[in-house]
């Protein structure tokens, strides 16, 4: 049975963010419709960050309109916010922070529940479910600064799987990590996307390794450049706009963007 | 500072000597106060070395001691003031670092400087020698008076009500206060609260330990339990029984032996800090990763 059109759960009008003096997004006109697999790409300072923190409902717009769920920015409430399952840039872990793969997971129940609430065992099952997803249940007693760099990024998204979220926005998920490591946690993303139905907003400099997995790619350098399926956006002439000629070495279906961020 | 107290100057026991002190309504007073004090800046101090707030605590020590000063000189109650100069430091310095304008140590290095020498200029413009203010500076737990003990009890017993209602919050923001503002918890306005939490703590602490060593009370047990243990729930009770038992040894060292009761407790409680550092379990696993 062909599929209806889906409703956009994300709904960017014309919408520009920044601070006094500073734009970092400008005039953005975009929708995410639920259930989407959406792949954010771009140079460093591009606004990928900032588009995140629009979404999550940190940033309201300084110009144009942004709803989530159908809700202005500026009114997002804290239990909307709790829809959305947030993965941000890898940061350092303390390895001495005195809490559990359990514990850390458990968090991601405290915006749904609330303040005065404590969690029950309905919330317990929940995290545990979590930390299956990711196939993480057996480290649960374990300190979250013993586990590897990779296992830490799953023990997040199974925090973020915890919130129970309509959407899953992840900033850089494969930083920091070795190349297996990378596609094991692209695996289950995808995985994830597909099993649990997920809107999945992805925020990447890895193009490749995500080409073949989204339905979109967006193309951001301030301004939006380009966002539609991942073979109308790779295009040499499109990326040269946004990361510069002689960056761009295109060979049949592998597209090549030198590292950029690197050489700032 | 002033000391009140006189021993016996017949040949005692020291055992016999204890039980004697504790008969005394000045030693109970004074225990009960250390072991609320201990308590309570142990907890706190939980959230602060988890949060990275060391520094606050030291600021808001001599903000407050501004605020006492301030209190003495134009004849308000010294503790209230105490209680305003510590809450609107904490905020200036959250606020700054929210904006972005400045990071957290640096804004509360300056507040915390120029409220000393706020204080240094109000000690100066009094007329009068009062030893009272330099208790407040040096702590003299020995002459907390009922008044003083019924007040710190309601400001310990609300800090600990508030620190047990907001708990998991507090635990998701000491984490990361980021993720924790984007799951829907209100962490702006908690991380506010931490801060406000803190300068009550100090204010509390002010007459038992001053101000130059209450900041220590906050630190060093929660950091002492922090080299004992991955559990958060052990953290907070070690950190806790280590704060109660130092301070209150501390003040019975303090009348013993004759010596300032806050330094007594201070080093007793740096004490038990390196020895930590010698059987710490994280130390040992360092060590044995090296030697692989």
């Amino acid at each position: 049975m062909p599929m209806g059109p889906r409703p956009p759960i994300i709904r960017f009008d014309h919408a520009s963010f920044g601070f006094p003096g500073v734009t970092a997004l400008e005039d953005i006109t975009l929708s995410v419709e639920a259930g989407e697999f959406v792949g954010v790409i771009g140079p460093n300072g591009s606004g990928k960050t900032t588009l995140c923190r629009a979404v999550l409902g940190l940033l309201a717009p300084i110009k144009g309109q942004l709803h989530i769920f159908d809700c202005a920015c500026q009114e997002l409430r804290c239990h909307h916010r709790a829809k959305i399952g947030y993965l941000p840039q890898k940061g350092v872990v303390d390895r001495d922070f005195p809490v559990t793969v359990f514990e850390t997971v458990m968090m991601g129940r405290y915006g749904a529940l609330g303040l005065f609430r404590r969690p029950g065992a309905e919330d317990r099952r929940i995290a545990l479910e979590s930390l299956a997803l990711v196939a993480m249940e057996r480290y649960k007693d374990t300190a979250l600064g013993h586990l590897s760099g990779g296992q830490q990024q799953r023990v997040f998204i199974a925090r973020a799987l915890a919130q129970q979220p309509k959407v899953l926005l992840l900033d850089e998920p494969t930083t920091g990590l070795d190349l297996p490591m990378q596609h094991n946690v692209i695996e289950l993303i995808q995985h994830l996307h597909e099993t649990l139905g997920l809107t999945v907003l992805l925020i990447t400099h890895d193009i490749n390794m995500i080409r073949s997995r989204v339905d979109r790619l967006v193309l951001l350098k301030t301004r939006l450049h380009a966002a539609g399926p991942p073979a109308d956006v790779l295009k040499p002439n499109i990326l040269e706009q946004v990361y510069g000629k002689g960056l761009v070495i295109s060979d049949k279906d592998l597209v090549i963007v030198e590292d950029y961020h690197h050489s700032h | 500072m002033s000391r009140t107290i006189i021993i016996p100057t017949e040949r005692h026991e020291p055992i016999d000597l204890m039980l004697e002190l504790f008969a005394y309504d000045f030693m109970q007073r004074s225990l009960l106060a250390a072991a609320m004090v201990g308590g309570l800046c142990s907890l706190i101090g939980v959230f602060v070395v988890l949060r990275g707030l060391a520094f606050v605590g030291a600021g808001t020590s001599h903000a407050a001691f501004a605020g006492v000063t301030l209190g003495y000189l134009i004849g308000w109650p010294p503790l209230l003031l105490a209680v305003a100069f510590g809450v609107a430091t904490v905020w200036i310095t959250g606020w700054l670092e929210e904006q972005g304008r400045m990071k957290l140590d640096v804004s509360i290095g300056i507040l915390y400087t120029a409220t000393m020498a706020l204080a240094i200029v109000f000690i100066g413009l009094m007329k009068t020698y009062n030893a009272e203010v330099y208790g407040y500076l040096f702590g003299s737990v020995l002459s907390v008076t009922g008044e003083e003990l019924f007040l710190i009890g309601g400001l310990a017993a609300l800090v600990l009500g508030l620190l047990i209602a907001f708990w998991k919050e507090l635990l998701f923001i000491a984490f990361d206060q980021e993720m924790a503002e984007a799951s829907g918890v209100p962490a702006r306005r908690l991380f506010f609260l931490l801060l406000t939490l803190v300068a009550l703590t100090v204010v509390v602490s002010l007459k038992t330990v001053g101000a130059i060593l209450v900041f220590a009370m906050i630190l060093i047990p929660a950091s002492t339990a922090y080299q004992l243990t991955h559990s958060l729930t052990a953290l907070t009770l070690y950190s806790v029984i280590i704060g109660t038992a130092t301070a209150l040894t501390g003040v019975v060292v303090s009348t013993v032996w004759d010596i300032p009761s806050g330094p007594s407790i201070v080093l007793l409680a740096t004490a038990v800090f390196f020895f930590s550092l010698v059987i710490s379990p994280k130390r040992l696993r360092i060590s044995s990763g090296r030697l692989r």
